[in-house]
């Protein structure tokens, strides 16, 4: 069975911006199959290299900033760093960096991305914003049904 | 004439960066750093346990990702007089001196390489030259003819998809680019193993700390159980994969780092070793002890500070003193009680935002006024040049060993005097050099926390206040730290069980800084002036001299619009 990955990045002190991290902590209450691992990835940058490439298949978890109303969630297959959508690259490194890594290094993972669209990234803080907590157990179903 | 040109963002570092300088007759005659790094961590930790507070800083960064947290540990066993066990002690120079490599390597290969090898000329390599020069420079097994052909295939099938994706932000073909395409080659082709290696040496960080990134600490030692033949404990098995790790980072770093930084030294010494210099005064507090923490002459890199480059005297630091250290916000964006001038000891420190600079999207900062979101440090009103030059330049200055000899035996390989460390090139070399030492020392850490284990000594953790009950009514400490980046230090302040305050002063706080009041340029804006600039549309000087400090505004974060441009900064609310 493919070695699956769930990987939630973000940074938890700015709000929404933690949200990747928040869908982590609220799936490691549920029953999930055995082939599937959660991972949350903080800000981590290449630093999780090490661990990525050792699954098959990713399904990544980050806030983004876009036109959309707060706490709308999409679902996207990028298959070229461009691809990401313009927040991921606020993480440190950049994951449009990790994702040209592992092209680089030989090993690309399948790679399905979750983006919760964000209202406050601006400020510092622990707690998410009233829609995008909102889009939270819907960003769980849709990962329990893809598992 | 002079022409202002503008580098915004100043890509390949952490976080966000603008620098501004002003060329005339093609050299930098002035410049302006700004950092967007707004630091609102005390809001976050304030009115929580002191004991948690590691868990929040650990996030700050990505990158720095441990060292926040032992800072943080420090601060509070600071505040309480708590000394580690041994073990721990040596847990933790074994994961600092863990991050260091990673760090070091990753920012050489990843960051700043790419101001030296143009990695388009690589690909005119003759794949049978790299070979031959790549064994005379070291017995590095992945040498041969076959090695450097397929690395050759990969990048030119890489660069043909034209998605150029890492390698997109480089001023290719540009004429201060000095290598041969051999040695452009190697060097990339040692870029591809890097990316390889750096993912094996932070697995030590997860046997110890539990996870990576954002390891775990512990106020009053390490939260792991260690035992050499407990199933459920760091045991036998992953202490051999721990000497496993230290040992290939090791060879990879004498291998292939060192012989790398040797080749780019000795091509480009003449113009680089003169310039890049910037403020003469470097700050150390210093690191990896042997014994407790508060044993300062058992440190590995030595505590003190060299003024005005006088490599005779070390200088004594006190971070608790209230004379010594201070932030000033003439030209950030804040604003002090007790005014505009005022300089503030971190422990009572203010973080009141004020922003006053021009509406986005603008085309210069107005750097009459404030122009930063970075305060400005100053030890004893005097600018501090953190960082790993710094800490070689205290050590050797100190005549402290090992760095003194590694210091000297580099200088004479390269046939260079000493004043050549204060330069650009100085700074890359001595960061590689600390690598070199830091793979040393982590195996010796390593061998006297087997000692220890072995005389029976499992002891991981000194109970020591922890009860809330046994701590006083008011209690404050400071963490020090030699980060990757330079010296860090954090102060809390403790009342009623509780964080009332606490401030980070970060190493790029000390070189990214803004001018003081007096119009005294911090380390990156000093280190430009005299740069030449052959063309202000592909600034590569400015891009090596800054890449130099190893930038990290993490700290900072910034998000981009559709196009690119900066549309964001960070509000705190107080």
């Amino acid at each position: 069975m493919d070695k699956t990955l769930i990987l939630g990045v973000g940074n938890l002190l700015l709000k929404d911006e933690g949200v990747g991290i928040h869908v982590i902590q609220a799936l490691e209450k549920e029953t999930l199959p055995d082939n599937v691992s959660l991972m949350d990835g903080g800000t981590g940058g290449l630093h999780l290299l090490s661990w990525i490439q050792d699954y098959d298949r990713i399904i990544m978890v980050d806030a983004t900033l876009d036109q959309n109303p707060p706490g709308t969630i999409r679902q996207l297959r990028p298959r070229y760093a461009s691809d990401f959508p313009p927040l991921m690259s606020a993480h440190e490194i950049g994951l449009r960096d990790m994702i040209e890594a592992m092209i680089l290094t030989g090993k690309l993972p399948d790679i399905q991305l979750i983006v919760i669209s964000a209202a406050d990234i601006n400020e510092v803080g622990m707690e998410l914003t009233p829609a995008v907590e909102a889009a939270v157990p819907e960003v769980i179903e849709m990962i329990k049904a893809s598992c | 004439m002079s022409e202002r040109i503008v580098v915004d963002p100043l890509t390949r570092i952490e976080g966000h960066l603008r620098v501004e300088a002003e060329i005339e007759n093609g050299k930098i005659k002035d410049a302006f750093s700004s950092g967007t790094m707004v630091r609102g961590i005390e809001t976050i930790v304030r009115d929580r346990d002191p004991r948690d507070v590691w868990v929040f800083v650990g996030r700050v960064c990505g990158v720095c990702t441990s060292i926040h947290s032992l800072c943080s540990v420090r601060a509070v066993e600071n505040a309480f007089n708590i000394v580690i066990p041994p073990n721990a002690q040596m847990v933790r120079n074994i994961m600092e001196a863990v991050l260091y490599m990673h760090d070091h390597v990753v920012h050489f290969y990843q960051l700043h390489a790419l101001d030296w090898v143009d990695v388009v000329s690589a690909l005119k390599a003759d794949p049978a030259e790299a070979s031959a020069l790549a064994q005379k420079l070291s017995p590095w097994p992945k040498s041969s003819v076959g090695y450097f052909t397929a690395q050759k295939d990969r990048l030119t099938k890489f660069v043909g998809s034209g998605q150029l994706g890492i390698f997109a932000n480089g001023y290719w073909g540009h004429p201060a680019y000095k290598l041969t395409p051999e040695q452009n080659l190697i060097a990339t082709a040692h870029y591809l193993e890097a990316l390889e290696w750096q993912k094996e040496v932070v697995k030590v960080h997860a046997v110890f700390g539990g996870k990576n990134p954002h390891p775990n600490y512990l106020v009053g030692g390490m939260p792991c159980a260690i035992d050499l033949n407990e199933a459920n404990a760091v045991n036998t098995e992953r202490l051999a994969l721990v000497k496993q790790k230290l040992q290939e980072a090791k060879t990879f770093i004498d291998q292939v780092y060192i012989p790398d930084l040797l080749m780019i030294a000795n091509v480009y010494k003449d113009e680089w070793t003169k310039i890049g210099g910037g403020v003469s005064n470097y700050l150390s507090y210093g690191d990896f002890p042997m014994f407790e923490y508060g044993a300062t002459d058992s440190y590995k890199i030595p505590r003190g500070i060299v003024l005005n480059r006088d490599l005779t005297k070390v200088h004594p630091v006190d971070a608790n003193s209230s004379e010594e250290i201070k932030e000033y916000i003439y030209h950030s964006w804040y604003t002090y009680t007790q005014g505009n001038k005022a300089g503030l000891h971190p422990y009572e420190g203010e973080t009141n935002l004020n922003y006053t600079g021009p509406r986005p999207p603008y085309t210069h900062l107005n750097v009459e006024d404030k122009y930063s979101w970075i305060k400005t440090p100053r030890w004893k009103e005097e600018p501090m040049e953190v960082g790993p030059l710094a800490r070689m330049i205290v050590a050797y200055a100190a005549g402290k060993e090992p760095q003194k000899s590694l210091i000297d035996n580099t200088l004479k390989q390269l046939d260079l005097p000493p004043e050549a460390l204060f330069s650009t090139i100085g700074r890359t070399a001595a960061r590689g050099l600390e690598s070199k030492l830091a793979a040393d020392w982590a195996l010796e850490f390593y061998e006297q926390l087997i000692k220890n284990l072995e005389n029976g000594d499992s002891r991981m953790v000194n109970h020591y206040m922890w009860e809330k009950e046994t701590w006083p009514k008011h209690a404050q400490g400071v963490g020090l730290a030699e980060a990757p980046r330079g010296a860090l230090a954090h102060f809390i302040v403790i009342e009623d069980k509780k964080v009332k305050n606490y401030q980070m002063v970060v190493p790029t706080t000390w070189n990214a800084s803004p001018r003081d009041e007096k119009g005294i340029l911090s380390a990156y804006e000093s280190s430009l002036i005299g740069t030449p600039v052959h063309d202000p549309k592909q600034p590569l000087e400015i891009l090596r001299t800054i890449h130099s400090f190893d930038p990290c505004l993490a700290c900072a974060v910034h998000l981009y619009d559709e196009q690119g441009s900066h549309v964001h900064q960070i509000k705190i609310d107080n």
